[in-house]
């Protein structure tokens, strides 16, 4: 083992929502603070999740979380407006017996609209509906209108991570926890398993944060504590572009509310939600739930199945251990777990109230350790959302067009302009590399230099790259070869790689693989088969639990 | 907020994000382009990626796949959109039919319901024509002056002249286009010769006016529903059976609008009329006399609105009545069904890329050492006549419709 003298304040453990926002505070706060997270930043089931910063509506029971998940929607416009987009919506009604008791739903919503912005729910004729939506079924008796606000949560996840690190604080990826020293069980060092260099590593630790989301069981084992979750998975179906016009919200088969959201230049299609037990690691979408979402929006969109499905993603909601009342019955709110050994856990949460969770959590750290600075980060911006950013006036300047950097602005901000300064000594950096984002190849230069990325699909995170509608089918050895040259990989590396990145893309298209995506992955196979020889490769290379062997 | 209230609150706030809902009648081009899967082929073919590369035109396979994603920023996408000449070349040959040409349409409607600014200006001069005349061109002041000016280019053509014919009821309307009417005379005396010649019913519009498409072109969806309701009351009224015109933007657009607003009338392009109404025999007895002109070697461009927008059959037509034609010997170009540049009104803003495009279609006539170029359509017929022009070439332009009329013998 190799051991490092190296004291923190603070071991924050998994890199998603929470654990950035974690680290965040506490570096903010001035503590010496390390994130672990074994993968890389939004790897788990934030990167799963539909990105909605909600008012909360669905949680009238729980005034509470409704007040606090708009107050944190405001923190958010504050602090990240740039990686955030408005989303209008409408809830169509095609049966006023439909309408059961939902409309109390308005009321709870309306409640904190002006804080966030927004109009009070509205209601729609059935003309005006269709006139905004005419892919809607036209017996639509009315539609109630509402606004919610939605955020990149890679973008977030990992800007909080390079505030924190701008905070001094430490940010390591890819490495594992995988125990705790603890002298008479209280902790006294974690111990991580480093995939980079290969060994394990242990580091002192005042106090731990287990952020580790569904696998927050486990981490609290390692220091001899219990821990439950009611893990839930959910499923997304993705559709190429923007196929509604506003986002459309609407009764599902079981009765239980679904959504079409456009998001960024996607649809999203989901949710369901069932209780899991299965490894969150090599979690995909079934067809029940394909079809379950596919004939529940049918009922108000009859021509959905005609639209291009590119891909799925399914998440597991680490959700507080409440039993015997249905998922939609279990709290939203948190709860954070003090273990008494130095480890605070957390059960619960959601993406929008991921700053909330640590506040809370900063609160007590400072509480322990005899800090008593206030928190800010509801009030300082996060990287890129300092000021506004005018395209027309950058892609005059830098000679790159204004769409390309209309899409970098919203994941950077003004970070945008130190990736178009590279453009300056380098201008064939302004080369395509991902088409359907699309992506220039200095922002790939910039996002591998700059935000610690390892992997093809940590560059997949950072900028979107591969997740048109042509799932990387042109991307991958183009950024791969930057990837291999910036961080001097080697052959076999380069090309497992590409294998691994081609399995993760694979793990959504194939469960939803249909239509007009079969004459894409049809095209795609043509590529790394037929052109790049990889299905040839005799690199070492173990397959995934979703891929089938030869 | 009462239901009014509030559609209208919705309305206001989707101007705000930049949406304008996908009408139900564009719901077609939007599955189309839903259907690209990012193989390219479209990129190899567009001739305005040829001829200015894609740092200029990032082209149709990037429209597809990143430009008509995201309605709320198609602002975005001005810089680009607008230099689609809208030849259709990548919905030809994409193996997925994706409507390029449409989609282009559609973003452009959008850029300029909600970035006005951001439209070429040229393109907002041409809008306050439109809107004040109805015609894509500021008429004559002087009638006297126009009327001069289509004499001289009758006595240059050797056409004859034949009275204005405008009726209450015919069987056909002969619809010249802006550019026939106001600009290139020449081509609309000629379709009246040709029509006369054959005996056909027709008549013309007491008050001409404009089709829509460049209204279309740019984006301006309300002027081009002004303009194609106005066509559509004076066609109804005359109670014609066919309208037939002389420039291949017109019998694209005549079609697609007669088709869309139910007019009832089909609209085919004049070569379509002559080889299907009239008859290749009677056309092929009317000229076999004509001894006046020496014998000419001809090279043949096709009007993209003709053969990509209506159909290929349209020149197949042209070439028939070429080839049966006294004298005449055809050579077809390298580059005949290349676009001239002179499409999707890019020539009006950056006319540098319109030069650019038409280069092709130069150097391949140049090849054929034809002595005369023809096409039917006044527009292509402008675009490459100056540009040969500039280019110091000896070869002559003419509009085929003029081509042909010339070739009539003279009545009474
Ligand atoms: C389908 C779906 C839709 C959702 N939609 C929304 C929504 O619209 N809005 C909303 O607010 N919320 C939504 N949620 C909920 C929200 O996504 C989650 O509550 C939240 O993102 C959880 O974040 P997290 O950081 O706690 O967990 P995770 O994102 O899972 O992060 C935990 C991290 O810990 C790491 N880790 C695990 N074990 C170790 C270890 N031993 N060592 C180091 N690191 C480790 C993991 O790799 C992971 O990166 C949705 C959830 C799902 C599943
Ligand atoms: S219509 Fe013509 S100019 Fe426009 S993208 Fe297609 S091929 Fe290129
Ligand atoms: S040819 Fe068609 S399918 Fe291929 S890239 Fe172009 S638009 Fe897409």
């Amino acid at each position: 083992m190799c051991m490092s003298d190296s004291e923190f304040d603070v071991v924050v453990i998994g890199g998603g929502s929470t654990g950035t926002a974690v680290a965040r505070d506490c570096a903010m706060r001035g503590f010496r603070t390390l994130l672990l997270e074994r993968d890389d930043i939004a790897s788990a089931t934030v990167g799963t999740c539909a990105g909605m910063i909600s008012s909360g509506l669905k949680y009238r029971s729980e005034p509470d979380i409704m007040k606090m998940c708009s107050t944190e929607v405001v923190h958010l416009n504050r602090i990240a407006r740039h990686i955030i987009m408005k989303n209008p919506i409408l809830t169509p009604f095609r049966d006023l017996s439909d309408v059961g008791s939902d409309m109390e739903y308005v009321e709870s919503y309306s409640e904190h609209a002006e804080e966030r912005d927004v109009p009070e729910m509205m209601f729609l004729t059935p003309e005006a509906t269709i006139a905004i939506e005419p892919l809607l079924h036209p017996d639509v008796v009315f539609s109630v209108y509402y606004e919610e606000f939605f955020i990149d949560p890679f973008r977030l996840c990992l800007l909080q991570a390079l505030d924190a690190k701008r905070h001094g604080a430490e940010i390591k990826t890819y490495c594992e926890v995988i125990g705790f020293e603890t002298v008479n069980d209280v902790i006294q060092g974690v111990v991580f398993y480093n995939r980079i260099t290969g060994t394990t590593e242990k580091i002192g630790a005042k106090i731990v944060v287990n952020a580790a989301g569904p696998w927050a069981p486990k981490i609290a084992g390692f220091s001899g504590a219990e821990l439950e979750l009611r893990l839930n998975k959910g499923a997304h179906i993705i559709l190429d572009r923007r196929v509604v016009n506003v986002g459309i919200s609407v009764k599902a088969l079981d009765g239980r509310y679904i959504y079409l959201f456009p998001h960024e230049n996607t649809t999203l299609l989901g949710t369901t939600a069932l209780d899991t037990w299965e490894d969150p690691d090599s979690l995909v979408a079934s067809f029940d739930e394909i079809e379950y979402l596919m004939r529940s929006i049918e009922t108000y969109i009859p021509s959905i199945r005609d639209a291009r499905i590119i891909r799925t993603m399914a998440g597991v909601r680490p959700l507080v251990a409440d039993w015997k009342v249905p998922e939609g019955k279990v709290t939203r709110g948190y709860q954070v777990i003090d273990h008494e050994n130095g480890l605070i856990s957390f059960t619960g949460g959601k993406l929008v109230m991921c700053r909330h969770m640590a506040e809370a959590v900063t609160d007590i750290v400072s509480k322990k350790l005899g800090n008593d600075s206030a928190c800010t980060t509801h009030e300082k911006p996060l990287p890129g959302n300092e000021a506004d950013v005018d395209v027309e006036a950058l892609s005059a300047e830098y000679g790159v067009s204004m769409h390309a950097l209309e899409r970098m602005r919203a994941r950077r901000g003004t970070e945008m302009t130190k990736i178009l300064e590279l453009t300056k000594d380098h201008p064939e950096w302004k080369t395509t590399i991902c088409t359907c984002e699309p992506i220039i190849e200095a922002e790939i230069r910039y996002a591998i230099r700059e935000e610690f990325p390892q992997t093809l699909n940590d560059l997949r995170r950072r900028l979107r790259l591969g997740t048109g509608p042509c799932q990387g089918t042109f991307c991958t050895y183009k950024a791969a070869s930057i990837l291999s040259e910036e961080l001097d990989l080697q052959g076999d590396d380069f090309l497992v790689d590409i294998l691994d990145f081609r399995a993760e893309r694979w793990k959504g298209i194939r469960p939803s693989m249909r239509g007009e995506q079969l004459a894409q992955e049809e095209l795609a196979q043509g590529m790394y088969s037929c052109v790049g020889n990889l299905d040839q490769s005799d690199v070492d290379y173990d397959l995934k639990p979703w891929e089938e062997g030869v | 907020m009462n239901e009014d209230e509030a559609f209208e609150y919705v309305k206001n706030t989707l101007r705000k994000e930049k949406i304008t809902p996908y009408h139900s009648h564009e719901l077609e081009v939007v599955k189309s382009v839903e259907r690209c899967i990012n193989c390219g082929l479209c990129i190899s073919h567009c001739p305005v990626v040829a001829a200015v590369g894609v740092d200029r035109f990032s082209g149709p396979r990037s429209i597809a796949v990143e430009l008509s994603r995201s309605p709320p920023e198609f602002w975005s996408t001005a810089d680009v959109v607008y230099l689609c000449t809208g030849c259709g070349t990548c919905r030809e040959v994409c193996p997925k039919n994706v409507d390029i040409p449409e989609v282009v349409n559609l973003i452009r409607a959008r850029i300029f319901e909600h970035r006005p600014d951001l439209v070429p200006k040229s393109l907002h001069v041409l809008r306050e024509v439109l809107t004040e005349y109805y015609l894509a061109f500021e008429p004559w002041e002087d009638k006297e002056e126009k009327n001069e000016s289509r004499d001289m280019r009758l006595e240059r053509l050797g056409l004859p002249f034949v009275q204005d014919k405008i009726l209450d009821k015919a069987e056909v309307l002969l619809y010249p286009g802006c550019q026939a009417e106001e600009r290139a005379q020449e081509v609309r005396e000629a379709a009246k010769v040709i029509l006369d010649h054959f005996d056909v019913d027709y008549t013309l519009l007491d008050d001409m006016s404009c089709c829509g498409l460049p209204s279309r072109l740019m984006g301006d969806h309300e002027t081009e529903r002004v303009l194609a309701k106005q066509l559509k009351e004076k066609v109804k009224k005359l109670g014609i059976k066919t309208v037939v015109t002389t420039c291949a933007g017109c019998t694209s657009s005549l079609s697609d609008i007669s088709y869309r607003n139910e007019w009832g009338v089909p609209a085919v392009h004049i070569l379509e009329f002559l080889a299907e109404e009239i008859g290749l025999e009677k056309i092929d007895s009317a000229t076999k006399g004509s001894t006046e002109f020496s014998d000419v070697h001809v090279t043949v461009h096709d009007p993209c609105h003709l053969i990509r927008h209506t159909s290929r059959q349209i020149t197949d037509f042209a070439l028939d009545i070429l080839r049966q034609l006294p004298g005449v010997k055809v050579t077809e170009s390298e580059a005949n069904d290349s676009c001239c540049g002179g499409g999707g009104l890019v020539s009006y803003h950056s006319d540098d890329v319109a030069k650019a495009v038409v280069k092709e279609n130069m150097e391949a006539i140049q090849k054929t050492s034809a002595d005369r170029l023809v096409t039917p359509c006044p527009l292509c017929t402008a675009q490459i006549e100056s540009n040969l022009f500039k280019t110091g070439s000896s070869v002559e332009v003419d509009d085929l419709t003029v081509f042909i009329a010339q070739r009539l013998p003279k009545k009474r």
